[in-house]
């Protein structure tokens, strides 16, 4: 990959307190334009931690972070805000800070996103009118409405059901797509992180480190129960656990 | 994915409006119609004495005569308007500062009790210091009930904010707001609920507050109220017109629940979809 990466980390740690234990450290990570990179580990190993540093929530203790442009962000909770119908919850990110568009531009655009994630006959309906999975489509379209280059999604479909996850799986990888965005996705799913990913990066925990990689050729779309992602979730999983293994003892 | 969202939501199901009338309108009124006729019936059947416990009858005809000659009208319009009035002034400088309370920590701590302890205490209390203040006048009127609403309302904007969740502030820190649109679009329509119960809270504390004004400034300036109402039938030993005002003022009280605060509360939180189980 000759281009230059949408994300270059070097050297990145993390350490809330001088005397509190080291969440993360010595993370050395690319991401080239485009990409999907998964970022895989076990609970608590500080992957939400570095996509909170990589959108520039938090501040490194060491290293550098470049980012083209800034990140937008979708968390594992769709955090719509109640009052408003779903257009008007997409409008907000049009409307906050450089955005600026006029309302009708802005109308517009909102429907063109939720048409993008096939929402554009719930526009006008409310958050708690929505399941669920619904929610989580909004939330993208709103997340792809600040028109940034890089997407980070922490665990965005963790608390949905199986059957709607596998959808919306399939929902992002279209968008994903269509928009050519740089995604960086994190997820203690291992199936899903193969499922997704261009590019798995497995954290190991306490302190937070890549510790190992896999590239997946990328011809098209792929389903969950196929045997490429059975075999690689096999592999992810044994060195997930040897890494486990290792922190027990 | 379009069969799945189907599968997923439903239709939101919507009473139509006489129907609720109906439902909200008919229980209170059944009641009031039982405890009416109770009353009636122990004053028929006890006969009790007339000045000691009047019946429904003789309170109507109290309320009757003051309507005839003009002094129900007269109450009822100069404390409303009182009431209103100071309660829309309440709002106009509770507002401001709660919002100053809630974004500024420092100010917080060294007002919040203050502002706490103000609100525990009954504004009556202030009565005395107002008349010594102001005299018998309007003013001291509306500052009894300035004292008694402006707490509430403080408080209620403070918890309001204090329990918008920071998930919120973050999602609109990540879509780029700025310090003020933060505010204005997500903490202060996020507070709305606090809010809401802090200005209904304010009201009652305004209507108590000009009430026990009213009782115990009389005379002077001091427009004719329907705490006046309440003293002059004190004064005049006519219990039956005593009965007859607090029912009145209860009145009130339940009207603007029912025709101002009740349809706001109920439209907010059916928008944001807390209505529950309540039908």
């Amino acid at each position: 990959m000759t281009a230059a990466p949408a994300i270059r980390l070097t050297g990145v740690g993390k350490q809330y307190a001088a005397d509190g234990p080291v969440v993360l450290d010595g993370i050395d990570l690319s991401v080239a334009p485009g990409e999907f990179a998964c970022l895989l580990g076990a609970s608590g190993c500080g992957k939400s931690t570095l996509l909170s540093l990589i959108a520039g929530l938090e501040q490194p203790s060491t290293g550098t972070i470049e980012v083209d442009g800034r990140a937008a962000v979708m968390f594992q909770e769709a955090s719509l805000l109640p009052w408003l119908s779903a257009r008007r919850n997409v409008e907000l990110a049009l409307r906050f800070g450089d955005a600026g568009l006029a309302r009708p531009a802005r109308r517009a655009r909102a429907l063109e996103l939720l048409d993008l994630v096939h929402l554009a006959d719930a526009a006008d309906k409310r958050p708690h009118e929505l399941s669920g999975g619904m929610r989580q489509r909004v939330a993208l379209a709103r997340a792809l409405a600040q028109d940034r280059s890089v997407l980070l999604m922490d665990e965005p479909f963790a608390a949905l059901d199986a059957i709607t996850r596998d959808l919306l799986h399939e929902e992002l990888e279209r968008v994903w797509r269509e928009t050519g965005r740089t995604i960086v996705f994190v997820t203690h799913n291992v199936r899903e992180a193969a499922r997704l990913g261009q590019r798995v990066l497995l954290m190991s925990s306490r302190p937070g480190r890549i510790v190992n990689e896999w590239r997946i050729a990328d011809d098209g779309p792929r389903r969950i129960e196929s045997p490429t992602v059975s075999e690689l979730s096999v592999e992810i999983t044994e060195h997930l656990r040897r890494e486990i293994r290792r922190n027990a003892a | 994915m379009a069969g799945l969202d189907r599968l997923q939501t439903t239709a939101e199901r919507r009473t139509p409006w006489w129907r609720r009338a109906i439902d909200g309108v008919l229980p209170p009124v059944l009641l009031l119609v039982v405890l009416v006729a109770a009353w009636q019936a122990y004053t028929v059947i006890a006969q009790p004495r007339p000045d000691l416990a009047p019946g429904p009858l003789d309170v109507a005809a109290a309320l009757g005569e003051a309507w005839d000659d003009g002094r129900l009208q007269l109450a009822i319009s100069t404390s409303l308007e009182r009431g209103v009035l100071g309660f829309l002034i309440a709002v106009a400088v509770g507002t401001p500062l709660g919002l100053l309370l809630a974004e500024w920590a420092p100010l917080r701590r060294a007002l919040g009790p203050l502002i706490s302890g103000l609100q525990v205490l009954p504004s009556v209390a202030w009565v005395p210091a107002a008349i010594l203040w102001f005299g018998l006048s309007d003013a001291t009127v509306y500052f009894v009930v300035l004292m008694g609403a402006i707490p509430s309302i403080v408080n209620g904007l403070v918890a309001g904010v204090a329990q918008v969740p920071p998930q919120l502030r973050r999602v609109g820190t990540v879509l780029g707001a700025s310090r003020f649109e933060l505010a204005a679009s997500v903490v202060l329509p996020a507070a709305l609920p606090g809010y809401l119960a802090g200005l209904k809270q304010g009201w009652a504390f305004s209507w108590r507050s000009l009430m026990a004004a009213e009782i115990i400034a009389f005379g002077g300036s001091i427009g004719f109220g329907v705490g006046s109402l309440l003293q002059q039938g004190r004064d005049l030993a006519d219990l039956a017109s005593v009965l007859g005002t607090i029912l009145v003022i209860l009145a009130i009280g339940v009207v603007i629940e029912l025709l101002v605060f009740a349809p706001v509360e109920r439209g907010m939180l059916r928008r944001r979809g807390l209505t529950g189980g309540t039908p």
